[in-house]
């Protein structure tokens, strides 16, 4: 097991050349959501009757929806909407889910009682009751200050609020072994503060764990906006989001099939681009892994 | 040992008594109720205000939450609005089989699949091998299951057009009706299992444990067995635990669309209904599922590493 | 993607050359799939909710009187009735010999004990009390002041009479509906469960089992006044989604499939409109939107009448619903007992619609209308185009406003009950449950009436209605009256109408003796007798 180049984390990183291949793609992504719409001009919600489930041509290039969409349109204007919503929920998922897995785990105890306990019954609430309170109650208002994402954000947020337990039993299960390490005890021993051993021993070792399961949750987060939307709690229409156009097309599979392998495949590259992304961040914080 | 599983089931009440609660709070306080839910687009206020008073939803929240724990003290998990007053405890017994051995067969495949996909993948990084398997398990993994079934359903109907007979689209009760609905659901948690034990294994392999057993010069596949393994099982033990819970209930696109007589459905459809018996009841019920899985893992993880600690 | 579909057909092929073969087809099995639940919630008439559920009890159980193919009143337990001059009494004599699949005969006291057990809001269904409000007695029941209808008595075993509160020339029509069948009081008395799974039926089949959330099999009560049914068996099989009995019929499962409610999924109509296994007729019902005529600027009648100018139901139905559907420019749907009378519709004129919001002093582009809807089949789609179209037309902003069903429900109500704080529109649907214009008029659209959400009064639609509701015998005279309120209905924007569906289904060629009508509940069996299954 040799070190292989130093060069510190970046070095690490863009050394990898998978992870370096999912950064392109996510910033390629990332790009396109943020300045397609408007560089490629054509609106994602004007029907056009002429050309209901339209395969490509001229006018489209990537064909159009049941209701004469622009695909190519909404594909951009999609991606930036579940880029973002995966964003934010993985972001709310790490900073609920980290810190109170770390805090059961490392100190156990009342902690861990508290933590564990309120996460047996976050596991068991019926979440989508609660997004649809949040809907009802704040969801015109929201709607009216910050527009149809506004509420689905509010949704998504809500739902966050009782789905950041998985993380934290992750975090809490590594945190139960590597706190029982020898070199812990002996950081212990020798009067290390809790910062100290956070820093140098926890976060370095959980970090692989957070990001896997944490990139593999964008897939989820993406069709699970999609599911809201089956709710009428997901994205305002007629907007778009690449899970809501997955269900859109759905019924037309056999007919328009491409309707659905287009947001499928965009999926499916989202997943795989952060996933390699997240492994090479991972080796990164940890050279040694590397052989 | 023993204190560990008598304090956790001491918290029990505790958890039931708060999940229902909260669950019985956001339930008063969301809009529509069942009696709305039933009658649909008719309305005839007189009627409905009627059948409020003889449902109890008129009283102070106070009074239907405390006489809905009395009777969850004797037992008697109330009434379903939805199902003319069928017994809540008859509706998820009717279910609970189905989705359990349903859940149960597609966990055991993912796992079955998974882990050792996941351990070779860990073994051989970075080979073409080991990217196209990952590659695979990501796009099993990102496939959503509502798009997988029309696909497989499409499929089917070509084989039933060519030969003339093919797998049931749809239904229970005989063998052939469990291999659409397993390979759906196994389809997703196989991804998640394998990338996870990947990670997992890649972790501890690089600990300084396994490096001093290699110093100590022992066998490079009896270090694998003896300590990798061992100590990468525990985060698929803690996702594996709320997993065998989440079969039971969050199976409800694959129930739908293969017409299961599971629980999955049941608790989404009372949400959808606001059948605030039944949707209290599968919320107990997961309650239960939940706290006994955390438990079991827990103990499992005690069992895998005995330096590890759970006190309460 | 293409090989990995062409992998999965070859490994389904495999596990389906392994399977066992079907369980042996019994030649006169009718399969028959009902969409859109996963279960009935009770076989007792009075617990029923649903269309679905209803189907199955019109196969379970008769009533006094039932709904031939054409939709008119025939005698069913009752040979014959009469009604008073005044029209408030009616006295049904019992067919001689009529008995329930145990054997008892059904006697005057079993169809007092099931009226009264219909209407007892205690018995925890709604459709009883919601339906036949009309019988004397009913809202002392409902209240809980009384135990007993006192507008129904037994006069002597084979003869009932039934007092209503007023004249109505759709009163035997509600007593061919669900609520109405009667029951067993012997079999209820001994056990609820009796009810509850229709141990003891009056109708043409009987339950042979009941597989909880997945279908029932029926055999044909060979004590039934009509001739049996020629079939050994009748399989219903609960599909939730109709996409899923889809597939179940083309692998060849099933021989039925398809209601008014749930139709065969509108994607796949193209690919089966030329099968001799396709039927289709027009479903009793109306997709529409309302104004809330109590918010500004809505209770100005140019206003309405401004957004249903502006609205090409053609290019609705046809080009994006394919279809499926059919344009309607009123409220009665096509087909429907009245709607052969004429009506003027606002036909679709976008210059038209600018002039009225103008005229109304409405800057459009300062306004924004909220139109809102329950997330359910194709709402979405059909909002999102009336939104385009609005928006294109009018000039106007539109927001869409998607609720899950539940939520709609409550906020229908609330705009019921204070519709100051109401919606502003809405899109929704509105379907018959038996075959007079009165429940599409009276019944939705007449001042203060529990249905009228949009609160449309209009003191002449009012006082045609009043007059029509309680014609008897004349039908030519009511259907004038309702086609001059329609018409009043249509102009002054009550509902916006929009299109009506289609019952598409599928009927392997080879049933025999199914009819399929508009109704709710689709099908008529006018002969059970005739009834054949495939071979």
């Amino acid at each position: 097991m040799s070190e292989r180049r130093g060069g510190g984390f970046w070095g690490r990183l863009a050394s990898n050349r998978l992870a370096l291949a999912g950064l392109i793609v996510l910033v390629g992504l990332a790009l396109a959501a943020t300045f397609g719409p408007g560089l490629y001009g054509q609106s994602a919600v004007r029907l056009d009757y002429a050309a209901i489930n339209s395969p490509p041509t001229a006018a489209h290039p990537l064909g159009t929806d049941s209701l004469g969409r622009d695909t190519l349109a909404r594909l951009l204007l999609g991606l930036r909407v579940s880029l973002l919503v995966a964003l934010y929920v993985e972001a709310l998922n790490i900073l609920l889910g980290v810190p109170l897995g770390l805090l059961a785990g490392y100190w156990g105890g009342a902690a861990d009682f508290l933590v564990s306990r309120l996460a047996d019954i976050l596991f068991a609430f019926p979440g989508l009751l609660l997004a649809i309170l949040v809907a009802a109650i704040f969801g015109p208002a929201v709607t009216e200050r910050f527009g149809g994402i506004g509420r689905l954000l509010l949704v998504a947020g809500a739902l966050s609020l009782v789905s950041w337990p998985l993380m934290a039993r992750l975090v809490r299960s590594q945190t139960l072994v590597i706190r029982e390490q020898e070199y812990v005890l002996a950081a212990r021993a020798a009067g290390a503060g809790g910062g100290h051993i956070l820093r140098q021993h926890l976060l370095p070792q959980i970090a692989g764990l957070v990001i896997t399961s944490s990139t593999l949750n964008v897939a989820g987060v993406v069709v699970n906006e999609a599911v809201l939307s089956l709710l009428g709690l997901g994205i305002q229409p007629p907007d778009p989001s690449i899970g809501k156009m997955i269900t859109d097309a759905i019924p037309y599979l056999e007919r328009n099939a491409l309707q659905v392998f287009l947001p499928s495949a965009a999926l499916l590259l989202i997943v795989l681009a952060v996933s390699f992304l997240g492994d090479g961040l991972r080796d990164a914080f940890d050279p040694q892994t590397r052989r | 040992m023993l204190r560990l599983v008598l304090r956790r089931l001491a918290s029990l009440p505790f958890v039931i008594v708060s999940v229902t609660f909260v669950t019985f709070i956001v339930g008063y306080l969301a809009p529509g109720d069942p009696i709305l839910a039933l009658m649909g687009n008719q309305r005839d206020p007189a009627l409905y205000e009627r059948l409020r008073d003889i449902y109890g939803l008129n009283r102070p929240w106070h009074e239907q939450y405390l006489s809905y724990l009395g009777g969850l003290l004797r037992g008697d998990f109330g009434l379903s609005y939805r199902f003319a007053q069928r017994p809540v405890l008859d509706l998820i017994r009717d279910g609970i089989g189905v989705s359990f051995a349903l859940g149960l067969a597609a966990l055991t495949l993912s796992v079955a699949v998974g882990v050792p996909a996941g351990i070779f993948a860990a073994l051989r990084q970075n080979s073409a091998a080991e990217r196209g398997l990952m590659a695979l398990m990501l796009g099993l993994f990102a496939i959503p299951s509502f798009v997988l079934i029309p696909i497989l359903q499409w499929a089917n109907y070509q084989v039933y057009r060519a030969v003339g007979s093919a797998l049931p689209a749809a239904g229970w009760g005989r063998p052939e009706h469990w291999v659409m609905p397993v390979l759906v659901l196994s389809a997703a948690s196989l991804g998640y299992i394998a990338r996870l034990t990947r990670a997992n294994v890649l972790e501890v392999m690089r600990q300084d444990y396994v490096r001093t057993a290699r110093a100590k010069g022992l066998r490079e596949t009896r270090v694998r067995a003896a300590h990798i393994l061992r100590n990468a099982a525990l985060p698929i033990v803690t996702v594996i635990g709320p997993s065998v819970a989440f079969l039971v209930t969050g199976a409800f696109v694959v129930e739908t669309l293969f017409a299961i007589p599971g629980v999955g459905f049941l608790s989404i459809q009372a949400v959808g209904q606001r059948d605030y018996p039944v949707i209290q009841g599968t919320t107990v019920l997961l309650a239960l599922a939940v706290v006994a899985m955390n438990l079991v893992t827990d103990l499992l993880y005690m069992a895998l590493d005995p330096r590890i600690r759970v006190d309460v | 993607m293409m090989h990995s579909i062409q992998r999965i057909a070859l490994l389904l092929f495999i596990l389906a050359l392994l399977a066992a073969p079907a369980a042996a087809q019994d030649g006169t099995t009718i399969t028959w799939s009902i969409e859109g639940i996963n279960d009935v919630v009770s076989l007792d008439p009075a617990k029923a909710s649903d269309a679905q559920g209803f189907t199955v009890i019109g196969l379970l159980h008769a009533g006094l009187v039932r709904l031939n193919a054409d939709l008119l009143v025939e005698p069913d337990l009752a040979e014959s009735w009469s009604i008073s001059d005044d029209g408030l009494t009616y006295t049904f004599t019992l067919r001689e010999g009529a008995a329930f699949s145990d054997g008892s005969p059904v006697t005057a006291e079993d169809v007092v004990w099931s009226l009264n057990h219909a209407l007892d809001p205690n018995t925890g269904g709604w459709t009883g009390p919601y339906l036949l409000s009309n019988i004397a007695g009913s809202d002392e029941v409902v209240s809980g002041e009384a135990d007993t209808l006192s507008g129904v008595q037994a006069v002597d075993a084979r003869t009932v009479t039934i007092t209503i509160k007023q004249p109505s020339a759709y009163f035997l029509s509600q007593l061919t509906f669900g609520p109405a069948k009667v029951v067993s009081k012997a079999a209820a008395e001994a056990s609820a469960d009796n009810l509850d799974q229709a141990s003891v039926t009056s109708g043409a089949f009987a339950v042979q089992e009941w597989n909880r959330g997945q279908g029932l099999v029926l055999v044909p009560n060979a004590n039934y006044w009509q001739p049996a049914a020629q079939v050994s068996r009748l399989n219903i099989v609960f599909n939730q989604d109709s996409e899923t009995a889809y597939q179940r019929f083309r692998t060849g499962e099933l021989d039925i499939m398809g209601g008014a409610q749930n139709p065969i999924p509108a994607a796949r109509v193209p690919e089966v409109k030329d099968s001799p296994d396709f039927r289709t007729t027009n479903a009793f019902n109306l997709r529409y939107v309302a104004f809330n005529n109590q918010l500004a600027p809505f209770d100005d009648v140019r206003v309405r009448q401004a957004f249903a100018h502006a609205v090409d139901k053609v290019t609705l139905a046809d080009v994006v619903l394919g279809g499926t559907v059919t344009a309607a420019d009123r409220i009665l749907p096509p087909g429907m007992p009245g709607s052969e009378l004429p009506i003027e519709p606002l036909a679709f004129d976008p210059d038209r619609g600018k002039a009225l919001l103008a005229e109304a002093g409405i800057d459009p582009a300062a306004f924004t209308l909220t139109l809102t809807y329950g997330v359910e089949g194709d709402n979405e789609r059909v909002v999102t185009v009336l939104q385009s179209m609005w928006q294109e037309n009018l000039g106007i902003t539109v927001t869409l406003e998607p609720l899950e069903l539940s939520t709609f429900s409550a906020r229908l109500n609330d705009t019921y009950q204070d519709p100051a704080n109401g919606l502003q529109a809405y899109y929704s649907v509105w379907g018959t449950i038996y075959p007079d214009p009165q429940y599409f008029l009276s019944q939705v659209l007449r001042t203060g009436v529990g249905n009228n959400n949009p609160h449309f009064s209009n003191a002449e639609f009012d006082a045609l209605v009043d007059e029509a509701d309680v014609i008897i015998g004349d039908f030519a005279r009511r259907a004038q009256l309702y086609n001059q309120a329609e018409q009043i209905a249509v102009n002054e924007v009550g509902w916006l109408p929009l299109f009506n569906g289609q019952v598409n289904v599928l009927v392997r060629e080879c049933v025999q003796g199914v009819a399929v009508t508009g109704l709710f509940s689709a099908y008529v069996i006018p002969d059970y007798s005739a009834l054949r299954g495939c071979q």
